[in-house]
């Protein structure tokens, strides 16, 4: 029952960021200079038919009131048509959804699958220099460029090895992972540090606490200590480090994206806005901020089943 | 007697074996099936041909869809396509077209008068997007089942041309009409190839059409391939190592820094193909400084366009000595602007200039254009001029050189038909609709040499009319003209008949792999 308090609580307050979102990123993309139809035939199109165009299109009323038919419309679940593309904005989102889910899913995995181990032998091992190591070979990675990353990737093992596809998303489910190791592993660069970090920190707040005193005491195994003790308790500064960095993920992703041909959001996002498809570009900043919003919303529910404290306050 | 008579007979033997070995020959060359995939970098919008378009999406829908006359194997010049034959009156006001007999449409109906007459009236529509390019026609009339009849206001030589437009595809209109929308998706035409999948942003995939007319060198009718996978590999990295482990037959738009070394690829073939496209630098006549001619005299003199050939372009393309790119009529007689600094200073000091600081845009992220303008800064500042680089992403340029908020821009212009009449207009007439393609440059006696050319159906008439006004427009300093930019493109050796054709495509009709 609180549980379900909690969730709706949590739903109303989504709707004033996301009409806070929405509102932000339709002022700013009609602020910049240049127009969809204009673009697109590259100059070549008389002014009066331009402006019957947009006013077929109703896109020569106030801003404000574009705004506020683009909310109500969305609110109905209808995102509007894009300009470009010629379909309906809601169509063209969920099939660009999967390929960025399943991205951000691998990549969330791969980093945490780096992370976990490296960042356990350097809490146990803290200051050696293994520690040293582990620690400088994470800041090295999360300072490479991501564009620089993938193409190095793509070289190594899709050229020189051969081993892996260099662009697409592939057919079956088994070969979509091998079209998107190497883009999740280039995202695992700037991840897996700031995990490594958090966790490592977190874990040595752990093994320094009174209760592991008390825990080897009783002569459990450092096993037993690492996995019941340790490992749950890093959990919560893993999940608060993921769910505060989905937005940084998802601009990741847009740049991952067109470096290895993924047709996902991020690089329909790009081309949106090259475009000034504004209906899509709208749509797209409603998708993200659900997103970041249902991603915060589980993070908080998964506090709560890690910890119960949480629930009580 | 006898002995001359079996000679001939023997030659003609011989002649006969030979014509019809030479013809086997080319039936046992080429090899039918296989799947080509094709690396882009634009993507394709829609398969609609009237919708206001791109390059992604024209270049696709010239394999699927095809016009009354078409462009022919290298481009530059037309043929009959699903018009058989056309005559026209005396006094070049009334065109005739014949259809060809028994064409049929990806789903079998046959091709009708109607289905032509629909087609021409929506290309026409003066707000479609090429509806300039029909300005002069008057009206599209059904003569008989097989005959269409187009009138015209006025003479007009650029009408075949027009007819050659993608946009001027022939559609079929029963399915057209049912749904617009579905048909941007998986069009009815009469071409080589029909859609089987198209995902946005990510592929299309083309099937043979298993009704279209034309034969291929065996007799069997065309395509040779059995599938065609358009990829949009936007990362021009990407389609050149792509090209380099096979995972792509050809790839377009091979960055010219990296051409040298597709050239060494094993197995790959560098195509280096003539375009009509030509980088240069917009002027805005109607702002300070470069609304004065002898100041964009003086920047031409200052273009130290041999360093921009080596450092941009790695010496693919061909310094211009045009305000418009390479087409049918181009006039090798106008000479180039030498590179000349000592000039370009006396024409500036000429001018008076007044040290209004010159902003040069340029896209960001373009990094060749970048470097062009690099090297333009270096020459024009030891001539004397304040010059900055400002970088805008390319809808911003764009629109604000449209609205004629801008002094130079480094871009490019290319044209969509095989005919001077298109370009030389937009750009040079200054009474145009786009103020001369947005250098508000306005020149009388180029109006009037224009429609000339327009009018008259004299080949050699329009060549001359041609030449003059790019003579003029040239000299009156209407740009800065950079390179005859050429299309680089990689392609493996097993990929024959390949071949990019001026007006910016590929006919994948004829294109067989040799596996």
């Amino acid at each position: 029952m609180q549980i379900l308090h909690y969730i709706v609580a949590r739903c109303l307050h989504a709707v004033p960021v996301l009409i806070g979102v929405t509102i932000v990123v339709f002022l700013s993309i009609h602020l910049v200079p240049g127009d969809p139809i204009r673009i697109m035939m590259h100059g070549r199109i008389a002014d009066s038919e331009v402006a019957k165009i947009y006013h077929d299109l109703g896109m020569d009323r106030p801003i404000l009131l574009q705004y506020v038919v683009f909310l109500k419309n969305a609110l109905a679940g209808d995102l509007g048509m894009s300009l470009i593309q010629k379909a309906p904005v809601t169509t063209l989102v969920v099939e660009k959804l999967w390929p960025t889910l399943m991205l951000l899913a691998f990549s969330t995995a791969l980093s945490v699958l780096i992370a976990v181990p490296l960042s356990l032998l350097a809490a146990f091992r803290r200051n050696s220099w293994l520690d040293t190591a582990i620690r400088l070979g994470s800041i090295i990675g999360f300072a490479m460029p991501s564009y620089w990353i993938g193409l190095l990737l793509m070289l190594f093992f899709g050229l020189l090895l051969g081993w892996l596809p260099i662009s697409g998303l592939g057919d079956t489910p088994l070969d979509r992972l091998r079209h998107l190791f190497m883009p999740s592993l280039t995202i695992a660069f700037f991840l897996a540090p700031i995990l490594l970090q958090s966790l490592r920190s977190a874990m040595l707040d752990v093994l320094t606490s009174e209760h592991i005193e008390v825990a080897r005491a009783k002569g459990l195994s450092e096993w037993r200590i690492l996995t019941k003790h340790v490992l749950r308790n890093a959990m919560i500064p893993v999940i608060t480090v993921l769910a505060v960095n989905i937005s940084w993920l998802l601009s990741g992703a847009v740049v991952v994206e067109y470096v290895f041909g993924l047709p996902g959001l991020g690089s329909l996002l790009v081309r949106s806005v090259g475009y000034r498809d504004y209906p899509l570009i709208q749509g797209l900043a409603f998708v993200f901020g659900v997103l970041v919003i249902i991603v915060n919303l589980l993070a908080d529910l998964s506090y709560m089943l890690i910890d119960r404290r949480v629930l009580r306050s | 007697m006898l002995d001359k008579r079996k000679l001939i007979l023997a030659a003609l033997m011989l002649s006969s074996a030979l014509g019809g070995a030479s013809i086997m020959a080319s039936a046992e060359d080429v090899k039918r099936g296989g799947t080509l995939t094709l690396a882009r970098p634009d993507e394709a919008l829609t398969f609609d041909p009237f919708t206001p378009s791109d390059n992604g999406s024209i270049y696709n829908i010239m394999q699927v869809c095809e016009p009354l006359i078409i462009a022919d194997a290298s481009g530059t010049g037309l043929e009959p396509s699903l018009a058989e034959s056309w005559t026209v009156s005396a006094d070049g006001l009334t065109y005739d077209l014949k259809l060809r007999p028994g064409v049929k449409f990806s789903n079998g109906k046959p091709l009708t008068v109607e289905d032509a007459i629909f087609s021409m009236q929506k290309v026409s529509d003066p707000k479609a997007s090429f509806g300039f390019a029909f300005d002069a026609v008057k009206s599209f009339d059904k003569v008989d089942d097989s005959t269409l009849r187009i009138t015209l206001k006025r003479p007009y030589s650029a009408l075949e041309s027009a007819l050659s437009l993608f946009a001027a595809s022939i559609v079929s209109k029963a399915d057209f009409e049912k749904d617009p929308a579905a048909f941007g998706q998986k069009p009815v035409c009469t071409g080589p190839f029909q859609v089987e999948s198209y995902e946005r942003g990510t592929q299309v995939v083309l099937v043979p059409n298993p009704n279209y007319w034309r034969k291929g060198a065996d007799g069997k009718p065309l395509p040779y391939l059995d599938k065609v996978v358009l990829k949009y590999v936007p990362e021009s990295n990407s389609r050149v190592l792509g090209l380099q482990n096979g995972d792509f037959d050809a790839v377009l738009a091979v960055p010219l820094n990296q051409a040298a070394q597709v050239k060494t690829m094993d197995g790959v073939t560098l195509e280096v193909a003539p375009s009509y496209r030509l980088d240069y630098v917009y002027l805005n006549h109607g702002k300070k400084p470069f609304d004065d001619k002898r100041m964009r005299l003086a920047i031409n003199y200052a273009a130290n366009r041999d360093a921009i050939m080596k450092a941009v372009y790695f010496g693919y393309g061909e310094q211009p000595n045009s305000y418009m790119p390479k087409v049918n009529f181009w006039s090798d007689k106008v000479a180039k602007i030498p590179y000349d600094i000592e000039k370009a200073k006396a024409l500036v000091k000429e001018a008076g200039y007044d040290g209004t600081p010159i902003q040069l845009m340029v896209d960001t992220g373009n990094a060749p254009f970048r470097t062009a303008a690099t090297v333009l800064q270096q020459g024009w500042q030891q001539a004397g001029l304040k010059v900055e680089i400002v970088e805008y992403d390319v809808g911003t340029a764009f629109s604000m050189t449209q609205k004629g908020e801008y002094q130079a821009y480094v871009s490019y212009i290319t044209s969509d038909i095989n005919d001077d009449d298109e370009l030389a207009s937009i750009q040079a007439d200054g009474t145009g609709p786009t103020a001369a393609f947005f250098s508000n440059y306005k020149n009388e006696e180029v109006t009037k040499l224009l429609a000339q050319a327009r009018e008259t159906g004299d080949k050699a008439k329009r060549a001359e009319l041609y030449g003059k006004v790019q003579d003029i427009v040239y000299n009156d300093a209407y740009s800065v003209p950079l390179n005859f930019l050429p299309y680089v493109n990689g392609y493996r050796n097993t990929v024959k008949n390949w071949r990019n054709i001026t007006v910016g495509w590929w006919w994948l009709r004829d294109v067989w792999l040799d596996k």
